[in-house]
């Protein structure tokens, strides 16, 4: 089945040194290019190369969710993704929420509620919670936990944030139809 | 940072199948949830990393009546537990798709990689293995099909040759009539491999079948107890002796989620909750 008369660019490929891989992608609405090492992890091409520092790298093996963002318009943990996975990709991070300078409905609520202490675990709340909202702007309590579910706190306890996830939700049917 | 390896995404399965045979450090890479894992750890020496989410036949996800599902490689879990047809001809699978690991988590894993990864308490092999499931592999001589209870060869190990790679798993059109129902013991909800996971199906004929996970070192289809149940008639007597006889079937190990006498035990409950469950409901939603 395999033929290999096909598979020329396959050879040149095995035969390069070179190991870089060139990446085109949206970042919060602008068009990024770059010239990466295939190693480098979408998380770290966030932080280290786009200077986003609101996702946060905490466990670095997709447990925790602290490094969550938003591609293709799901949430996902970027720590085990490779940045080259994301060639294509439309990925929006915390820093994407606010508009006009203004932060998000959502952003306000975790503010009011108290929904953070030490913040680190906010930016992966806020993501996951961003997605659930986008594809379901009226999810119950069981569908908010659920979605959630990858997003560890260590301080707040979840109360809070179940509080300003529904919070949110109502104010953005209310102030955003 | 990661160990250093040079990255491929193939546009045909004739690339992939020859850059698997031909370079034997190579990986495959479809969710990553677990190959990410180990490269970051280390416990793998990675030269070279074969993307499959470019291939076009890795993304099959269809039923077609009479024939049955085809979950294709890089179909990943959240897409299974959203699906319609899903929930209501297999909802054994709907449901252990739901409890793998995290909803975060799940956008990324795939069913494929699920099976690939050779998990012993890998939770979706259950419920494939009692659909009677089939996994299509490409590699250098062409396709083959191996029934998914002889797929599995060790821990993390499966029939899988170099060069080899799976392209979906296939489960028959279980027909109208048919119930099933996947109950997993775990020490805490997501984030954690089952303690014991027991899928139970009863055919449109009456005959059941039962998969299992992190009882041996791969996941089992409990054929020769679904002999002697399907011996007797289908009632509450047969699931009490059912939970009992099952400890004769199945040898589980002492680790750090269990112990082995507590899977034994947990096995016999969820098999009688799951078969009992069964017997006593009228339609076929899980």
């Amino acid at each position: 089945m395999v033929d290999h008369k096909e598979c020329s660019l396959l050879d040149e490929h095995i035969a390069s040194n070179q190991r870089k891989v060139s990446l085109t992608c949206v970042v919060n609405g602008v068009e990024i290019c770059d010239t990466i090492d295939p190693t480098m992890t979408l998380l770290h091409f966030l932080r280290d190369r786009l200077k986003l520092f609101g996702t946060k790298e905490s466990c670095g093996e997709g447990e925790c969710g602290a490094c969550t963002v938003i591609m293709n318009g799901k949430a996902v943990t970027s720590c085990i993704i490779l940045a080259i996975e994301a060639d294509g990709a439309e990925i929006l991070t915390v820093e994407g929420l606010a508009k006009d300078g203004r932060i998000s409905i959502l952003q306000e609520e975790f503010i009011s509620e108290d929904a953070l202490q030490c913040g680190f675990c906010t930016p992966g709340f806020l993501m996951s919670t961003r997605a659930l909202l986008d594809r379901n702007p009226d999810p119950s309590e069981e569908e908010i936990k659920e979605a959630l579910a990858g997003n560890l706190c260590r301080c707040t306890g979840y109360l809070p944030i179940l509080k300003a996830v529904k919070k949110a939700a109502e104010r953005e049917r209310k102030e955003l139809k | 940072m990661l160990s250093r390896f040079k990255y491929l995404k193939p546009h045909n399965l004739n690339e992939a199948v020859q850059y698997l045979e031909k370079e034997e450090k190579s990986f495959v890479l479809a969710g990553g949830t677990d190959l990410m894992i180990l490269l970051r750890r280390n416990l793998i020496n990675a030269e070279h990393i074969v993307d499959i989410k470019g291939l076009p036949e890795m993304a099959e996800f269809e039923f077609i009546d009479g024939a049955g599902l085809t979950i294709g490689a890089s179909v990943v879990v959240n897409t299974v537990v959203d699906s319609e047809v899903v929930k209501t001809k297999y909802p054994a699978l709907h449901q252990a798709s739901a409890s793998l690991a995290s909803f975060l988590l799940r956008n990324r894993a795939t069913v494929v990689g699920n099976i690939c990864n050779a998990s012993p308490g890998a939770d979706l092999p259950p419920a494939l293995l009692v659909y009677d499931a089939v996994v299509n592999i490409a590699g250098p001589q062409g396709m083959r099909q191996v029934p998914l209870h002889e797929f599995f060869t060790g821990v993390k190990r499966t029939v899988l040759q170099r060069g080899e790679l799976v392209i979906s798993v296939q489960l028959p059109d279980p027909g109208d009539g048919d119930k099933s129902i996947y109950l997993r013991q775990a020490r805490l909800r997501g984030h954690d491999l089952a303690t014991v996971g027991v899928a139970s199906r009863i055919k449109p004929d009456g005959k059941v079948a039962i998969g299992i996970c992190a009882v041996a070192p791969t996941p089992l289809r409990l054929f020769a107890l679904e002999e002697k149940i399907n011996e007797r008639e289908l009632n509450q007597e047969t699931v009490e002796w059912a939970a009992e006889e099952i400890k004769q079937h199945i040898h589980p190990i002492t680790d750090v989620r269990s112990s082995a006498q507590y899977r034994l035990q947990m096995a016999s409950v969820l098999l009688k909750r799951g078969l009992s469950h069964l017997i006593t409901k009228e339609d076929n939603h899980g």
